[in-house]
């Protein structure tokens, strides 16, 4: 036992250098640098809202369709409400909804590939194959789906997106930790005696994480698009005021000829918020593997 | 060879089964009453009845999954709540707008995508490399559904240069007989019809093709980087070779091996795309279809929707991996 | 007909000519292209009650008898030359016009009216569910339908026998659903009553024997989900009638945005419902004309059901009525297209009065909520969230816009909503909603379509589940108008019921609207009817 904590000691996880090592690489990565800036643009959109929007999204406070002004940054709505303040809570919603539903996703797929890869054997053969079926629906008419069976609603449009991801998820750390069985410090663990699931949770867990943390990112850009696209059909949250970008989209594009920049300012909140999340992502994934660097 | 093959078909079944449960289970954890969604608001007492007769909904549960199951398999994938229309005949005489759609993105995405990677790999780094990266960001991080917005008004609105809606001018009363117009033009000799038809496809394209553009650009820069500080391509470098002839008949050669395994990963995201591409370009295929079924909750279109589109997920995978297997034998031994 | 729109209904509708009212010398060819909101649901002209579906099957069938055009009420006869009702107002005989020709050749005559009005009479159950219209206007089906039978007196003579006499017998008769089809096609589309599954009725899902009439235009082919093509019908038996354009293709265009934009790109010529929110567009845009439907003949109400709290309070649904701004909500979802309601029946229908509703004042409503004695002020409030109707336009932002306005007099809004054809109307029906957006389009000119039918009528004996709006005395001076024997006495009793209904506020209404079309300015001889009976044969296209 004794000894095995001391194996775990030094075998765990590379020295502190992999982290350092890619926090800097990440900082002299002007693309990933762009990408944070965006995110905490929108993150700050998000989380601030309440402070710097002008005004209440759901207060009817100006005229009808106004063009953007002092007053107004983005203009108002059909209603009068100001598109500026909508646009801000809308970074909320989809900030809430996006990372609550990758996070569900992490966990589920995270449970379910650790699970697959570190028994294997029979239950990795129905974890996979369930994934399959999964993979199998293309995910915006997984997530369709699955709102139109539970109802509309927040927490359901959550679920559904995290249904639509959890399978590559669990596949991506099932794969990571198949490559790490023959590493040599999980060999030497095994050799030394340490039960399975320490070898799972102290030595491979921490190593086959990488990937699934780029990944994450990558799809917390999708997640806020396929937020927005089931808002766009329709599949929003309940409360028909909620300032849901897609929601909102679905409005504005009725002015398209007469009111163009509702739609560009609604779609461009979209656009910077995915970008954001793709170049971190991306910065990540070469940060974290040093044998893409160029 | 045929081993992989048979091996993969028989990997598929128990996905199959699954799927089969699945969307079984889909249709009836639905809220609401069947009769309700089916028969509207003038229905009898009597026609309730008959209808949940008729469905099997009294049955016991397994029984109720063998039913769905025998019908599925004989062909049998239901019909519209609202018109009556079998699925399959409605089905198949959509599929063809997404099949000419999907298409179209794919040759939008490969024909813009591999020259684009191949000249930011050129000079990694550089300002032509940026601003090509830069363009392929936007592409997957854009929203079809703003993308196609933004086309419809700038090219169809306000340039007047594409039209915006449909697959052919309705004026022109074409009579399709495959479906697939591109086709159908063609054999019926009518150029200009069929100059109607890739102008009607420009725009939605565009839309769908634009996250495949974006992955496939960055895809081949990537292999292009790679194989070209491979030592064969420095040899037939040094050799004094062209560049264009190094290009051609060495670095492309080996970058696409990968490019064809994302074209099949693309392919559930394409059909996915469609989805919402065929509703903002008023397209007469499956997505358009399968949307106004959701929106009309008429749920055996859209339960078997998805069973064919799995379906077809899975065959587009298997021949993508098997014309993988022939391109690089290594796999097979695995 | 609150969710169902069919043309040819009779009315205080006014028919506005909107290009040239005198007989335009239209110029020939071309071919029409006509955005609906939706798809056609069948081809069969009596198993169907929606409007898309009406719009393009009036094209194509004729009825007996129709309605004069500018006027809404006066019936003239079409298929029929002439017609004569007995002294005791049970057998109607009418004379038909000769040489007609259905459009698969076969020949117009008594045999034809008679093998479809005795397919009405006999309809199986299983098909009564698509064909609400006939059940409905006829109390029933087989013994128990007011049409007892159909009977050829000579070739070009049939005699419609009822049970008991019905004075809007005629008026109904102009409906399409009663459209008289040609009986080798039904027979061959398997609609003669043999088949029950209504998939397997080619005539009714766009196959063999697919809308076979005689009208103006000639079924060609339907792309399910996306568009219908019909064409002319060159041997028109009405020669002054013959259509000017070659063939019309209505494509069912879902999105709104995408009407506009079709019309401005001209892939689109005619757009037969857009948005209020594209108004602005299509006015500013040269090539595109706006057009007026005329009058409304609708009412958009916010609907309230009396057995629950704090609704039954009336001063609380007086409140309401003084808490909605009514002009804020006309010129914002309607764009102006609409009227303030100033009665649950548009104006224009017989006897209907300036009730002298509540307007917009917020210091009112609040005083009336302290009045009321309510402490509780929440309210499940619904809005349907997949359709549009011609009296509620944007049901999602008129259900914010009302909210908001409520919530700003003190009141606590739940919001829900449901899909309008598969919870909606079934739960407000059942009484399941406390309060929703709802409206209702007329069926015929009378005020009993609306006061009575539509909204506080008594269902059984009892107030309908629906409103559970209680009112004997209302019930009773409506019962008693219907069956007066004289014009003044009918008058005082519906103004008394008005009255009756003004105290009560049991509702909320909100406006009458007025549904626009939009063309290209190309487009002629297009004639505007409130309930969308528009024929389409004297449209021409002005251009080369």
């Amino acid at each position: 036992m004794l000894r095995a904590a001391l194996v775990d000691a030094q075998l765990a996880r590379p020295p502190r250098g992999l982290w350092g090592d890619a926090a800097r690489r990440l900082r002299r990565n002007r693309p990933a640098m762009v990408g944070l800036i965006c995110i905490t643009l929108f993150a700050s959109a998000a989380i601030l809202a309440p402070f710097i929007a002008p005004f209440d999204p759901y207060a009817m406070n100006g005229s009808s369709l106004d063009a953007p002004s002092l007053t107004h940054l983005f203009g108002t709505d059909l209603l009068g409400r100001d598109i500026f303040s909508r646009v801000l809570y809308g970074a909320q919603i989809s900030l809430f909804v996006g990372v609550g539903a990758v996070a569900i996703a992490l966990v589920l797929g995270g449970v379910l590939g650790a699970i697959a890869g570190g028994f294997g054997g029979r239950i990795d053969g129905v974890i996979m194959r369930t994934t399959d079926v999964f993979l199998s629906i293309p995910s915006i008419l997984l997530a369709i789906g699955i709102v139109t069976a539970l109802g509309r609603g927040m927490p359901q449009l959550m679920l559904a997106i995290a249904v639509s991801y959890a399978p590559t998820f669990a596949r991506l750390l099932r794969g990571s930790l198949l490559a790490l069985r023959e590493a040599d410090y999980v060999v030497a663990a095994r050799t030394i005696g340490a039960s399975r699931m320490r070898i799972l949770v102290r030595h491979m867990l921490p190593n086959a994480l990488t990937p699934l943390i780029v990944q994450a990112t990558l799809v917390l850009a999708t997640a806020i698009i396929d937020i927005a696209g089931l808002g766009f059909l329709g599949l929003g949250p309940s409360d028909p005021r909620t300032p849901e970008w897609g929601t909102m989209l679905v409005d504005a594009r009725r002015f398209m000829q007469s009111a163009p920049h509702i739609v560009v300012f609604i779609g461009g909140a979209i656009v910077i918020s995915a970008i954001g999340f793709n170049l971190l992502g991306d910065g990540l994934r070469e940060s974290l593997d040093p044998k893409l660097k160029r | 060879m045929g081993r992989y093959i048979v091996r993969r078909l028989i990997a598929a079944i128990p996905v199959l089964i699954g799927l089969s449960i699945l969307l079984f289970a889909y249709i009836r954890i639905l809220p609401g009453d069947p009769c309700v969604a089916i028969l509207g608001q003038h229905r009898t007492p009597e026609a309730c009845a008959a209808l949940r007769e008729n469905l099997g909904l009294d049955l016991p549960l397994w029984e109720q999954y063998i039913r769905y199951l025998t019908n599925t398999l004989s062909g049998d994938l239901g019909a519209s709540v609202i018109n009556s229309q079998p699925f399959l005949a409605e089905f198949l005489t959509r599929f063809p707008g997404t099949v000419e759609l999907t298409i179209g993105a794919l040759v939008f995405a490969l024909g813009a995508g591999i020259p684009l990677g191949r000249i930011a790999a050129r000079k990694v780094g550089g300002r032509v490399d940026g601003l090509i990266t830069g363009v392929s960001l936007f592409g997957v991080s854009i929203p079809v559904f703003v993308l196609g917005l933004a086309l419809v008004a700038v090219f169809g609105v306000i340039l007047e240069w594409l039209p915006t809606q449909g697959r052919i001018d309705a004026r022109a009363r074409f009579d399709a007989t495959s479906g697939l117009l591109l086709i159908d033009t063609l054999f019926a000799g009518r150029l200009d019809l069929f100059v109607d038809v890739v102008r009607h496809l420009i725009l939605p394209s565009i839309a769908l093709g634009s996250i495949p553009l974006a992955i496939i650009a960055r895809i081949t820069r990537a292999s292009v980087i790679e194989v070209v500080n491979e030592d064969y391509v420095r040899t037939a470098r040094s050799k004094g070779l062209k560049e264009k002839t190094v290009d051609n008949r060495h670095v492309m050669r080996n970058a696409w091996l990968p490019v064809t395994t994302v074209v099949g990963l693309q392919a559930g995201g394409l059909l996915g795309g469609a989805v919402l591409t065929e509703t903002v370009f008023v397209w007469n295929g499956v997505g358009r279809w399968v949307v106004d079924a959701i929106q009309n909750r008429d749920y055996p279109i859209v339960q078997s929707t998805i069973l064919v589109f799995a379906l077809i997920f899975l065959v587009v995978n298997l021949l993508v991996d098997i014309g993988y297997a022939l391109l690089n034998p290594k796999i097979r031994y695995q | 007909m609150k969710n169902l729109r069919i043309g040819a209904i009779l009315g205080a509708l006014l028919m506005v000519a909107a290009a040239c009212s005198s007989t335009p010398v239209g110029k020939a060819g071309g071919t029409l292209i006509v955005a609906l909101p939706g798809d056609i649901v069948r081809t069969d002209a009596a198993l169907m009650d929606d409007s898309n579906t009406s719009y393009v099957i009036q094209q194509v069938v004729e009825t007996l008898v129709g309605l004069e055009p500018g006027s809404t009420s006066k019936v003239i006869p079409v298929l029929a030359e002439s017609y004569v009702m007995s002294a005791d107002g049970l057998t109607y005989t009418f004379k038909l016009r000769s040489g007609i020709k259905f459009h698969d050749g076969t020949e117009f005559n008594a045999d034809a009216v008679v093998f479809n009005y005795e397919r009405f009479i006999g309809l199986p159950t299983e098909l009564r569910d698509y064909a609400f219209y006939i059940g409905d206007i006829f109390g029933g089906y087989g013994s128990e339908s007011n049409l007892e039978s159909a009977t050829k007196i000579d070739d070009l003579t049939v005699a419609i026998k009822l049970r008991k006499a019905s004075s809007n017998f005629l008026l109904t008769q102009t409906l399409q659903v009663f459209a008289i089809q040609s009986p080798t096609a039904l027979v061959l589309g398997k609609a003669d009553n043999t088949e029950t599954d209504v998939a397997k009725i080619t005539a009714a899902t766009g196959g063999a024997g697919a809308m076979v009439g005689t009208g103006p235009f000639k079924f060609v082919k339907w792309t399910v989900g996306d568009s219908v093509e019909v064409e002319k019908n060159a041997e028109y038996w009405d020669k002054a009638k013959v259509a000017y354009v070659d063939a019309i293709i209505f494509k069912a265009v879902a999105e709104e945005a995408q009407r506009v934009n079709g019309l401005a790109t001209g892939e689109i010529d005619l757009a037969q419902t857009i948005a209020p929110a594209t108004i602005a567009a299509i006015a500013a845009n040269p090539d595109l004309q706006l057009i007026d439907r005329g009058s409304s003949f609708n009412t958009f109400q916010i609907s309230m059901n009396h057995t629950y709290a704090p609704i039954s309070n009336p001063k609380i649904r007086e409140a309401i009525a003084y808490a909605i701004d009514y002009d804020f909500l006309i010129e914002t979802f309607y764009a102006g297209a609409a009227v303030r309601a100033t009665n649950w029946m548009p104006a224009g229908v017989a006897y209907a009065k300036d009730l002298n509703l509540p307007g917009y004042d917020v210091e009112k409503a609040k005083q009336l909520i302290e009045e009321s004695g309510e402490t509780d002020l929440t309210i499940d409030f619904w809005y349907p969230n997949d359709v549009s109707r011609p009296y509620m336009p944007d049901p999602k932002g008129l259900f914010e816009a009302i909210t908001a306005n409520l919530e700003a007099v003190g009141f606590t809004i739940n919001p829900n909503s449901d899909g309008w054809r598969e919870g909606y109307l079934d739960d407000e029906n059942q009484g399941k909603y406390e309060m929703w957006l709802l409206g209702w389009t007329g069926d015929w000119a009378g005020p009993d379509n609306f006061l009575k039918t539509a909204f506080f009528g008594y269902k059984n004996g009892a107030p309908s589940k629906e409103f559970a709006y209680k009112n004997d005395a209302l019930d009773k001076a409506m019962n008693d108008a219907l069956a007066a024997g004289t014009e003044a006495e009918a008058k005082t009793l519906w103004e008394t019921a008005q009255d009756l209904i003004r105290a009560d506020m049991p509702t909320v209404p909100v406006a009458n609207s007025k549904p626009q079309a939009a063309a290209t300015i190309d487009l002629k001889g297009f004639i505007g009817s409130a309930a969308l009976n528009e024929p389409l044969n004297l449209v021409w296209l002005d251009r080369p």
